[in-house]
């Protein structure tokens, strides 16, 4: 919040320790809203306070019941869960008469993919909205899946024309069942966990607060089509959305932290198109329906949720490495930090080099505005990924508040951009067997992405020479129009054409782990995705990953990866892009960047060239550089 | 519109002025002096005419001609032909001698529809060759360059524009001692411009389209009847009535509304003059994004100004012109479908906030003054602005307007020189979230103050969010409103204000040479609303020093041939560094050759 400014000629430069957290940013001279207060913050690590912000069991009860009641009260029937920041799911319940299953339908006619799938559970489609809820929100932000709907579609915004996609178009396949870093039920309250669907663009997922922080998120599925909001510009109820806002009523957002108070690039994001408050009932007892055990998910008893930020959440403060740095590492049963700092299965990173690379970036990272957090002016939240070229986890670190997505995500990023750097690329990929849709059963081969990819960029040898891909670039190249957005064109090569895509169905990035994801849907536990072992948590294809190279006598050498996820997409492409360079410069070792003559962004295509990395404007808080990545 | 009449009138007042000098010197010339400069002074559009002293009888001048020589006293069809028997050519090229395609005589083409038919033709050819550095975006999806690794990127621009403007007016009536009867005239203007950028997406939504773009357009500036109703005293006060096509300024510099609209307007003048009145009703056309002309091929805009105005001459002390004025702005574009411009941009609704449409009522209730007291020259203007609108897109529902602005230039002649000194203030919004909107923001601003279009913040529309789509300020403006565009956006009320604080000088250093700067202190009112948009924690309101440099050639010291050329550039300050990458810091040049016919 920025106070009123004073007028000039009465301020006095009073001692900073007499206002709180109050930053006299110059005073004399300087002029202009000089006088910035945070105080209106949450602050981001919960530190002591952690233990206090849970959904205890009545809360969820809670939940749940304000939901049903609602959902009575409207004459509808639902199945509603709750779920923790991490994802643990804490309630399922299904209203009596409810339809078990649902359709996947993203509205435009589209088949293929994901779309007009109908036989799911209808627990399945509750649980991922509650998750997405959870897991896009922090005390910074509060994002609905209507929000993530605003920011996968083919324009940003969606329906104006010719803009680019959305900035996190491909967020909605990850955290997916298959992935290897989310958890399985199996693994007590530890997360974050799995999402049977991915994240959810359907509205009717929230998140759940108390005293500012996020606990947890609720979802709901009523109206029997997992969808997306095609038109932003109206205001029309959704039948889920009503029943979820009904169901948070008391854990609500703060609404100066709503998504409709967090621009991108001046457009404010949707959270929700309704505002009904419905009713206050704290149990279930003589409500219709019954809590129903989801395999994989939920056991059918409803529980209480995990203190997030606390070794029991799978989430926790680091006392190691990274403690001074305010970092939080994820945990295993025994509390031991399960990402820590290791070398390189290729034989490229040391350890001491994965360490200084995710030192680096947690530094930028806590110098970065962040561009999705308000009150403005605080730093970036986000989980930072080291991979080496084969995709093995090297380290993972992240910011106290970071929306625990990135969790997958920036994983998901290195992986990406370390895969498809790699010269085995093309050849892994054409190994592939193809997707098997299930409605209309249909096949769709994988290698004739890569062969599209290969003729776009005229060059036959594409993902075999070594060429460095960033996940900004490799987004590029698989949105439904190239370039991005503009639809008088054609589709990019590793996306479906558009008669054919929706954000259900992408393209290779769902090809690559659709049977997978089916497979899991169905019960299976197994972990990976595509088959592919330097892709085991699904390819990304939106901003915030960068290959490492090692440089020694002007030789590169593809050595691992790097993915940030978190804040905005320019946020984490620039944590990830000088997280590496200053580690580069720290290190001393021929550890950096490819060289510019490399990376993809150098090839001529018609529309210009593809984009490498993109910081933000106005990239540091409480400072007027600009241009930071300018000849990186 | 006004650029050539101030030019004009300033041009004479080296020589004018020179005798003021004089003036110390003998105390016996004073009472004649005196006398002189209160004649210049009242050289000015609106006030009495000059007052010559009689010049004394010099015997050894020619006799004056009596009624009765037969030499001087041949019989001409009309007084307009006089100069003709004295052998003065009538030479059609020439606009600046006696011409009847210019106004000078009746067209005798059109004896036969009566008397007193003037035609005035006129042509006037407009080169532009710019040069600028501004903030650009790196295309989003793809840019120029490989490497480019930043939001901002190449910032330099080029363009070069030609627009050729034909005019043809009729009019009926004895012009030299009355008000014409009829007025009819279309003026259209053909424009091509070549804008040459180093970024794609600059110029066009789509990145294909490269870094240069060619474009043309015919615009309709003027097309309208003028006629003269009745006269209303025995010197000529008028009422008339003016329908179709027609500028019309809000006020003596265009602050609030400066535009080419579609328009029915009642005007006239009382009380031997001293008192002007318009009374008008305007609908905007939709402009041609690369030109700014009229675009009458499109659906007229939604938006609708109904104005009253009155002017007092010599009020309240003699050379003082006041003005009241009343505008309501009416717009329903929030009821129409979204716009997109000619480079595939949205304008209606701008991309702010939720992008949600809105109408919205706007009342300006303004006053203005335009004069001298004493030797002091004052300009002022002022205006309060309230209205409501549907909705607002940032703070998410309705708001009231209340606005305000004001602006003043107090300027004084040494000889030679003429020093200025200019205040500007527009309010700001002070919180973007609540129920009112409290930034200034004008109907269709076309500001001339400040060194006008020759300064950097005026003359350059700075992007700041929205790819683009949106502008701290448009160009030809003043006011940062934070709109879509100048010309095709909406009004913005919730904006960061500006306060701007500048010294002046035109220097008339040869009749044919006039050397004009400007230096501009710039100031945000709040930038609250700047802050919410990028999510930016603090942003100063410092936003720099514009400093400008204009230089006016005139080789015939006439407005026939003119030839400007500026420099202007923005020392930029924190608030702008903020905002913007201004390593290098932002410029804008030009040159330009108006041929007038």
């Amino acid at each position: 919040m920025m106070l009123s400014p004073v007028p000039r000629r009465w301020r006095i430069c009073k001692p900073a320790a007499s206002m709180a957290i109050v930053v006299l940013v110059s005073c004399g001279g300087g002029g202009g809203d000089s006088v910035v207060s945070l105080s209106a913050a949450t602050p981001i690590d919960c530190a002591t306070n952690c233990a206090q912000d849970v959904l205890t069991a009545p809360d969820v009860e809670r939940v749940v019941a304000q939901a049903v009641a609602a959902a009575q009260a409207r004459g509808q029937t639902a199945t509603i869960a709750v779920t923790d920041r991490v994802g643990n799911v804490l309630a399922v319940y299904a209203m009596a008469g409810t339809a078990p299953s649902f359709r996947i339908d993203g509205r435009r006619g589209v088949s293929g993919g994901l779309e007009q799938v109908n036989v799911l559970p209808s627990a399945l489609a509750a649980i991922s909205k509650a998750l997405t809820g959870a897991y896009l929100s922090s005390a910074g932000n509060a994002f609905s899946s209507r929000t993530a709907s605003q920011i996968v579609q083919e324009n940003f915004n969606p329906l104006e024309a010719n803009q680019p996609s959305g900035p996190l178009s491909g967020v909605q396949f990850s955290q997916l069942a298959c992935s290897d870093i989310v958890r399985r039920d199996s693994d007590a309250s530890l997360g974050p966990k799995r999402s049977p669907l991915g994240l959810s663009a359907d509205p009717g997922g929230l998140p759940l607060y108390k005293n500012g922080r996020v606990v947890g998120g609720v979802g709901v599925m009523a109206d029997g089509v997992y969808g997306l909001d095609l038109n932003i510009a109206d205001v029309v109820a959704d039948a889920d959305e009503i029943l979820a806002v009904a169901g948070s009523a008391g854990f609500d957002a703060p609404l100066h932290i709503r998504a409709n108070r967090i621009t991108v690039d001046g457009r404010s994001l949707r959270y929700v198109d309704t505002s009904d408050a419905g009713v206050s009932i704290a149990s279930l007892t003589g409500l219709p329906g019954a809590l129903v055990p989801v395999a994989g998910y939920f056991a059918g008893v409803l529980r209480a949720g995990v203190a997030f930020g606390l070794a029991g959440s799978g989430i926790r403060r680091d006392t190691g490495a990274f403690a001074d740095l305010g970092a939080y590492v994820l945990v295993d049963a025994f509390d031991n930090n399960l990402f820590p700092p290791t070398a390189g299965t290729d034989g490229g990173l040391s350890a001491a080099e994965v360490q200084q690379t995710l030192r680096s970036a947690l530094e930028v990272a806590n110098r970065t505005r962040a561009q999705i957090r308000q009150p403005g002016g605080q730093a970036a939240q986000v989980t930072i990924s080291v991979v080496d070229s084969n995709g093995v986890v090297l380290g993972v670190v992240r910011t106290p508040d970071a929306p625990v997505f990135g969790t997958d995500v920036a994983l998901q990023k290195a992986r990406s951009a370390a895969f498809l750097s790699h010269p085995g690329a093309a050849a892994e990929l054409q190994a592939l067997p193809p997707a098997n849709y299930l409605v209309p059963a249909a096949t769709s081969a994988i290698g004739p992405y890569v062969t599209a990819l290969r003729g776009f960029l005229g060059d036959g040898t594409a993902l075999a020479n070594g060429t460095a891909y960033s996940t900004r670039a490799i987004g590029n190249l698989a949105r439904p129009f190239f370039p991005d957005g503009v639809a008088a064109t054609g589709n990019g090569p590793l996306s479906k054409p558009y008669a054919q895509w929706s954000p259900f169905s992408t393209g290779l990035q769902l090809d690559l782990a659709y049977d997978a994801i089916a497979a899991a849907a169905g019960g299976s536990l197994a972990t990976g995705c595509t088959g592919l072992n330097k892709l085991k948590n699904g390819l990304q294809i939106f901003a915030g990953g960068v290959p490492v190279y090692r440089t020694v006598g002007g030789v590169p050498q593809l050595v691992g990866a790097i993915g940030v996820s978190g804040d905005g997409v320019d946020q984490d492409d620039m944590v990830a892009a000088l997280g590496l360079r200053d580690a580069g410069l720290a290190l001393g070792t021929g550890i950096g960047h490819a060289p510019a003559a490399l990376r993809v962004d150098t090839l001529s295509l018609a529309g210009g060239q593809l984009r490498y990395v993109q910081c933000p404007q106005a990239p540091f808080n409480n400072s007027s550089a600009q241009n930071v990545c300018a000849g990186l | 519109m006004c650029g050539p009449v101030k030019a004009r009138s300033i041009a004479l007042l080296p020589l004018l002025l020179a005798n003021m000098a004089w003036g110390e010197v003998a105390l016996a010339q004073a009472s004649v002096v005196d006398e002189a400069d209160e004649s210049i002074e009242l050289r000015r559009p609106q006030t009495e005419p000059l007052k010559y002293p009689l010049p004394e009888i010099d015997p050894r001048q020619v006799p004056a001609p009596s009624r009765f020589d037969p030499r001087t006293s041949i019989a001409v069809p009309d007084r307009w032909r006089i100069m003709e028997g004295l052998g003065q050519k009538d030479r059609w090229w020439d606009p600046y001698n006696t011409n009847t395609i210019k106004g000078d005589k009746p067209y005798q083409p059109l004896a036969h529809w009566g008397p007193d038919w003037f035609l005035n033709l006129g042509v006037v050819s407009d080169t532009l060759v710019e040069a600028r550095r501004i903030p650009i975006p790196v295309g989003a999806q793809s840019s120029q360059k490989p490497g480019a690794n930043g939001i901002f990127g190449g910032t330099t621009q080029t363009a070069v524009v030609q627009t050729v403007l034909l005019s043809a007016s009729l009019i009926k009536g004895n012009t030299t001692f009355k008000p014409p009867d009829y007025e009819f005239k279309f003026a259209g203007a053909f424009n091509v411009n070549h804008t040459r950028v180093h970024e794609v997406r600059a110029l066009n939504i789509n990145p294909q389209r490269g870094t240069t773009r060619t474009d043309s357009h015919f615009g309709v500036q003027e097309a309208f009847a003028d006629v003269h109703l009745r006269n209303v005293s025995v010197q000529y006060d008028f009422d008339s009535l003016r329908v179709g096509i027609q500028p019309f300024i809000s006020d003596f510099r265009g602050f609030v509304f400066n535009d080419s609209a579609f328009g029915v307007r009642l005007f006239g003048t009382r009380d031997n003059n001293q008192w002007q009145y318009n009374l008008a009703w305007l609908r905007r056309l939709e402009k041609d994004t690369n030109s700014g002309l009229n675009d009458i091929f499109r659906r007229w805009r939604s938006d609708d100004t109904f104005a009253a105005n009155a002017y007092r001459q010599d009020w309240p002390v003699l050379g003082h012109t006041t003005q009241a004025t009343v505008l309501y702005n009416i717009n329903r574009e929030g009821s129409q479908k979204n716009y997109y411009d000619r480079n595939g941009f949205l304008v209606r609704p701008a991309v702010v906030g939720d992008v949600r449409p809105h109408n919205y009522d706007v009342a300006y209730f303004g006053l203005s003054g335009d004069g001298h007291f004493g030797v002091w020259n004052l300009t002022t203007s002022a205006y309060l602005a309230l209205g409501s609108t549907s909705y607002d897109a940032i703070a998410q529902r309705s708001q009231r307007i209340q606005a305000g602005f004001a602006a003043a230039e107090l300027s004084r002649d040494f000889d030679w020189l003429r020093v200025r000194a200019t205040g500007l203030l527009a309010s700001a919004d002070k919180n973007p979230f609540d129920g009112r909107s409290t930034g200034f923001d004008a109907i269709f601003e076309n500001p001339q103050i400040a060194g006008a279009d020759t300064s950097f913040w005026i003359r350059q529309a700075i992007p700041l969010v929205g790819g683009g789509g949106v502008a701290l300020s448009g160009r030809n403006g003043v006011l940062a409103s934070l709109r879509s565009s100048k010309d095709q956006g909406q009004s913005n009320f919730v904006n960061p204000g500006l306060m701007l604080l500048g010294v002046g000088a035109d220097a008339d250093i040869t009749p044919h040479w006039r050397l004009i700067g400007n230096v501009s202190w710039l100031s945000f009112v709040n930038t609250r609303v700047l802050s919410y948009l990028r999510n930016q924690g603090s942003i100063s309101r410092q936003l720099g020093t514009d400093i400008s440099l204009a230089l006016q050639y005139r080789p015939f010291m006439t407005q026939n041939l003119v030839l400007n050329a500026s420099v202007a550039w923005l020392e930029p300050g924190t608030g702008y560094r903020q905002l913007f990458a201004a390593r290098k810091r932002p410029y804008s040049v030009l040159a330009n050759l108006l041929l007038t016919f």
